[in-house]
């Protein structure tokens, strides 16, 4: 899961970041109301955490062009302005959700869970494809019972594949939702990862297909 | 502004009179004591008046009686004869239970009748005497009457005496009327005072009572209809320092919400840098990000530190001082304080300047001035870069002046830096937007003057002039 964090405060987006990497999301991190409009035409974060307080441009009238451009991405308000007024008007231009300054990282997870599940009109924590399982809240896979050892890339590969289960997913979509912006994006690595991966699921009932030209689907034997 | 024990301790009017503070009881005395005291001339002249008519009344009567006497008066064959007729006494009862006395007799002295002892005025004077007799003051009026025929014996002299009982009743009687009517006067001028000033101080006591009665929490103007002229500019006056107390409050309010405001993010980032220090499993990871708090967690000292600060620098949180402090001494004790971080950072930093520099104020807002503009310094200033503090006595005034070859701060935005919790926009460096703020407070209080400037090759240089102590 790719998140898109906008802080002005370059500490605490740091440090944010890096909790939100040890909890197997990739993030991107922006300071200021002009790269977070760049970042958002891109258009591949599943979920945004935007501060209002932003150089440059406020981060209200980010979130306003974000919805009049028709782009629905879940957007989490950050503000230090706890007021009532404030978190209204944040509401009223589109925010998702609002949470004052200063909260707690695991709320700030919960709601990223939250809103994540809900962008995919999945209601429940616990995605199963056979015995492969994918629990949102804990984001840990098990595959028959057992904790599935993943590092960060193929976590996010076969989470990607996972949320769409049944469907195909193209190797760019996939590479979008691994690859921040200070990497560079190699699809090519996309193919080493699925090969990990399904050397990882060997002997269970799931599989990984490939699909040519379509990219890539995950399925399960009934 | 130092209050002698003494004076505080001793009782007000232990000593001196208790000044009246009425202004009742001022324009009443105003009013009715200098009556009285018209009052009290106006009884003594009116006594002499009534003296003077019951004299001049006695002394008629005394003279009728005499008139009537001598002419009764007559040669009876060729001798004088004297009859004293009874309307001549009765002239005098009026019911005082007076003694009349009287005494008629030739020209030689011969007693032709009466008290032969009674005084006499002294001759030629067509005047009354007062004069005892018989253990009783008598008034008594002398009259000449010549009789035909009565040769050397004429004229008779008739002397006609009175008690003064009569005398005395007029005057007490005349006296006592005036009395009584000044006295109404006095007293119906009193009750008017009273009534005037109940009818013109009721807006004034509703004035009173609508400050009395306000919540402490309600600074909004007052209104008093029907106040008049005179205390109109009291209103104003005191609505107009509600207007400012009110605009400090807000201020004060506003700068309090900034304050929480600015406290958030730093929180946040110790409750982000705990949490993810807590999760971390490697050891070096998790060093770095404790590390990370405590550094976190001193800015955040330093901050709370700087609202404290600038708390303390409003005009009233302190009683105003006047320490003499040494700027040279001040300023080398902070940078021997800061002399770590700029090794650290491998600044050079110096001071420029020799002697002292004697400056009058609080001496802690002083030094965390100078700590502050330091501070400010160290913290844009380039590794390798320098930032230099000159002490100087220049033109009567004593300057300080910092000097550092950080990035500067453009002309734009030189007035608004000195407003609290104003950042730069794109400003990197961690400064909470508060430490020109206190410098700039700091010298206002101490009535002196901060510019900033260039510093020649690059850099920022924040010169504050401050009045020399008088020594």
């Amino acid at each position: 899961m790719r998140l898109l964090l906008v802080e002005d405060n370059q500490e605490l987006a740091s440090w944010l970041a890096r909790t939100l990497r040890q909890a197997q999301y990739t993030v991107d991190v922006v300071h200021d109301g002009e790269e977070a409009e760049h970042a958002l035409a891109v258009g591949e974060h599943a979920l945004v955490i935007l501060d209002l307080s932003l150089p440059k441009r406020s981060g209200l009238d980010v979130l306003r062009e974000l919805r009049a451009r028709g782009n629905a991405v879940p957007v989490i308000v950050l503000t230090a302005n706890a007021s009532l007024d404030g978190r209204v008007r944040g509401l009223d231009q589109g925010a998702d959700d609002y949470l004052a300054k200063p909260f707690e990282i695991e709320e700030l997870e919960a709601r990223i869970r939250a809103h994540l599940r809900r962008a995919s009109n999945r209601a429940e924590t616990v995605i199963a494809c056979g015995d492969l399982v994918f629990d949102t809240n804990t984001r840990m896979f098990t595959l028959a019972g057992e904790t599935l050892g993943l590092t960060p890339r193929e976590h996010a590969v076969l989470e990607q594949l996972v949320l769409k289960a049944g469907r195909a997913v193209s190797k760019g979509a996939l590479s979008g939702a691994i690859y921040d912006f200070d990497t560079d994006a190699d699809p090519s690595a996309i193919e080493i990862y699925v090969h990990r991966l399904r050397k990882k699921l060997e002997g269970s009932r799931v599989e990984i297909v490939t699909l040519r030209g379509l990219g890539y689907l995950i399925r399960h034997e009934a | 502004m130092k209050r002698s024990p003494f004076l505080s301790a001793s009782r007000p009017g232990s000593v001196r009179l208790i000044p009246v503070r009425s202004l009742r009881l001022q324009l009443l005395a105003w009013v009715v004591l200098p009556l009285a005291g018209l009052l009290a001339v106006n009884l003594w002249t009116s006594r002499n008046s009534a003296i003077a008519t019951a004299d001049l009344v006695t002394d008629r009567m005394l003279l009728g009686s005499a008139k009537a006497i001598a002419e009764q008066v007559s040669m009876t064959d060729g001798v004088l004869d004297a009859t004293v007729p009874p309307a001549a006494i009765e002239l005098f009862d009026t019911g005082d239970r007076d003694s009349v006395y009287y005494r008629v007799e030739t020209a030689e002295g011969r007693l032709l009748t009466g008290y032969p002892d009674l005084p006499i005025p002294p001759p030629k004077s067509s005047r009354s005497i007062e004069a005892a007799y018989r253990g009783q003051l008598l008034r008594l009026r002398a009259y000449r009457h010549p009789i035909i025929g009565a040769g050397e014996d004429s004229p008779v002299r008739v002397t006609v005496g009175i008690t003064l009982a009569g005398h005395d009743a007029m005057v007490r009687r005349l006296w006592l009327n005036a009395f009584l009517q000044q006295l109404m006067l006095v007293v119906i001028a009193g009750v008017f005072v009273l009534l005037g000033l109940r009818r013109g101080l009721a807006p004034l006591l509703k004035l009173r009572d609508a400050v009395r009665s306000r919540k402490k929490t309600d600074l909004s103007p007052f209104s008093v209809p029907e106040v008049q002229s005179e205390i109109l500019p009291l209103v104003d006056a005191l609505n107009a320092y509600m207007g400012r107390v009110q605009a400090q409050m807000a201020a004060q309010r506003r700068f309090v919400a900034n304050a929480a405001h600015q406290l958030r993010t730093p929180l946040a980032l110790l409750s982000t840098q705990a949490s993810y220090a807590l999760r971390e499993k490697g050891s070096e990871a998790r060093e770095e990000a404790l590390l990370a708090l405590q550094t976190s967690t001193r800015r955040l000292a330093r901050l709370a530190e700087q609202l404290l600060t600038l708390s303390r620098a409003e005009p009233g949180s302190r009683r105003p001082r006047a320490d003499r402090i040494d700027l040279m001494a001040e300023a080398r004790q902070v940078l021997e304080d800061h002399a770590p971080i700029a090794v650290k950072h491998r600044i050079d930093l110096g001071l420029d300047g020799s002697g002292t520099v004697i400056v009058g104020g609080d001496a802690t807002m002083l030094r965390e001035m100078i700590v502050n503009l330091v501070d400010n310094a160290l913290r844009y200033t380039p590794e390798g870069g320098s930032v230099t503090v000159r002490v100087a006595e220049e033109g009567g005034m004593a300057l300080l002046s910092v000097s550092d070859n950080g990035p500067g701060i453009p002309a734009a935005e030189r007035e608004h830096v000195f407003e609290r919790f104003y950042r730069i926009a794109g400003s990197e460096e961690h400064g909470s937007g508060l430490g020109l703020a206190i410098v700039r407070e700091v010298a206002d209080n101490t009535r002196g003057r901060v510019t900033l400037s260039d510093t020649p090759g690059g850099g920022l240089t924040v010169e504050v002039s401050l009045p020399l102590a008088r020594s």
